[in-house]
């Protein structure tokens, strides 16, 4: 398996491992700190919003990696079955990563796949539940629920979105990565 | 670099048979906190500790970054002065709002003659936000152990589904798998309270098809070997199998999930069922509305007042 990240077409394990422990320190965020805000509709998703700007930045390989060890870890820190949020989050992470030329074209691109890759994450979250017979609530919350993390996702990727556009660039040093 | 190429495609197959494995292994399985999840949750709940305790007193934190050490001149002391008291006041809410939730929680274990462990929430779900379950920071080492009720100063909050050392996952009464054993107020009569139906909404099952639940009707915990019995759970809001033998219902738990913070696991049983004794006092119906109640159905809990 390693010898597919060495290749040169492909992406480099430092990438990989700093989106992980990027996007574990969002999941401890995410519980400790976002869960209790209590806003308005339901909660933004501060793993899926970073998995999607990583995976729009980096391409689909790093987005399915880092978002599927994210996803176990999340999975082994919950109590429900393990591999089910590894699965949604393997999933949006390389479903972003293939549209990552299109987001060089407009700034509107990255907001709205952000935007709509929160809202088919929680969605992707509520139907495997479901699928399982564990569902946590409604169709019609569930629905709910994804719209607000959609809406909150667009509202905070201004911020996100630069930022770590520019710690890429920074991470990839001498790689002439700034021609893009 | 990075496309949809053959390997990226080989990656992504690869993973996907890993989590569907892992779903189809561990959906047989139970799900307690040992092995590897053990580890995790340990790990993660001393970080989700230290990242509450942080981060709980916000505006003393940003007062205090705002204003660094200088005494050059007397602005500065004065500033420095007025950031110090700025963060006590602030200290002073925190340290009131939680000796009132402390002390409302002392008085619904008292009345109920409960021996809890108070413990603040550090963790409320999972990333998911598809677990009903929140993390609190007491566990083994503070005498909580598996199946034990939680409450708050309002009622039933769930019950404790796994421990570690130092914390504590909580099933809400709202988890889709939780099931609780629950009596109507002032009757014998006994059901079952489950979720899954969203955080302000429970089902309530009437084993006794032969009663009728009504709106208003309250619920306490029936209790059993592990769980206490007398918590107050919630209120019924709606009757939903009307037209049968109106055996299940709505409820509305007495607490809000959003604004858990002080919780106390309930480590020993009273000696005595304590009855209804911890639900808050029924303000008196008003007297023309009364009549027209008693005539419409059949209604021992509102004409026996005892």
């Amino acid at each position: 398996m390693w010898d597919i990240l060495d290749t040169e077409e492909s992406v480099r394990p430092r990438t990989v491992v700093a989106a992980v422990v990027l996007l574990a320190v969002a999941l401890v965020a995410q519980v400790s700190i976002v869960a209790r805000l209590d806003l308005p509709g339901g909660r933004f998703d501060l793993v899926l919003v970073l998995l999607a700007a990583i995976a729009l930045i980096e391409g689909p390989l790093v987005g399915a990696m880092s978002g599927f060890v994210v996803g176990v870890l999340a999975d082994l820190a919950s109590s429900h079955v393990l591999g089910q949020s590894a699965l949604v989050m393997c999933l949006i992470g390389y479903a972003v990563g293939l549209v990552m030329e299109a987001a060089e074209r407009s700034v509107a691109v990255p907001l709205a796949v952000i935007g709509g890759a929160s809202l088919l994450g929680t969605l992707g979250y509520a139907a495997i539940t479901s699928i399982l017979g564990e569902a946590a609530m409604t169709g019609g919350e569930a629905v709910g629920r994804a719209l607000a993390a959609g809406v909150y996702a667009v509202l905070i990727a201004p911020f996100v979105f630069p930022l770590l556009l520019k710690a890429s660039r920074r991470l990839a040093g001498g790689r002439a990565r700034g021609g893009r | 670099m990075g496309r949809d190429t053959r390997r990226s495609r080989l990656v992504i197959v690869a993973l996907l048979i890993v989590a569907f494995t892992l779903i189809t292994l561990d959906y047989r399985t139970g799900r307690s906190a040992t092995g590897a999840r053990g580890v995790v949750h340990s790990v993660l709940g001393g970080v989700e500790n230290g990242v509450t305790a942080v981060t709980r007193p916000i505006g003393r934190t940003v007062s205090s970054l705002a204003h660094p050490n200088r005494y050059h001149d007397r602005a500065d002391r004065l500033a420095q002065d007025n950031a110090r008291l700025r963060r006590q006041i602030a200290d002073d809410g925190q340290v009131t709002r939680l000796s009132k939730e402390l002390s409302d929680l002392r008085l619904l274990a008292d009345k109920g003659q409960y021996s809890i462990v108070p413990a603040k929430v550090i963790a409320v779900g999972d990333v998911t936000g598809t677990d009903w379950t929140v993390t609190i920071n007491a566990g083994r080492d503070d005498g909580v152990v598996v199946d034990k009720t939680v409450l708050n100063a309002d009622g039933l909050v769930g019950t404790v589904s796994a421990v570690t050392a130092h914390t504590a996952v909580v099933r809400l009464a709202c988890d889709p798998g939780s099931r609780i054993g629950a009596r109507l107020e002032r009757t014998q009569l006994l059901g079952a309270v489950a979720g899954g139906q969203g955080p302000s909404t429970l089902t309530f099952t009437l084993y006794d098809a032969s009663f009728r639940v009504q709106k208003g009707d309250r619920l306490v915990t029936f209790g059993s070997l592990d769980y206490v019995a007398g918590v107050p759970i919630g209120e019924v809001t709606k009757v939903t199998d009307v037209g049968g033998l109106s055996r299940t219902a709505e409820v509305k738990p007495f607490v809000h999930v959003g604004t858990l913070d002080l919780v106390g696991v309930v480590v020993s049983r009273p000696p005595a069922d304590p009855g209804d004794r911890l639900l808050s006092p029924r303000p008196l119906p008003p007297q023309p509305t009364a009549p027209a109640q008693s005539g419409a159905g059949t209604a021992p809990a509102q004409d026996g007042t005892g």
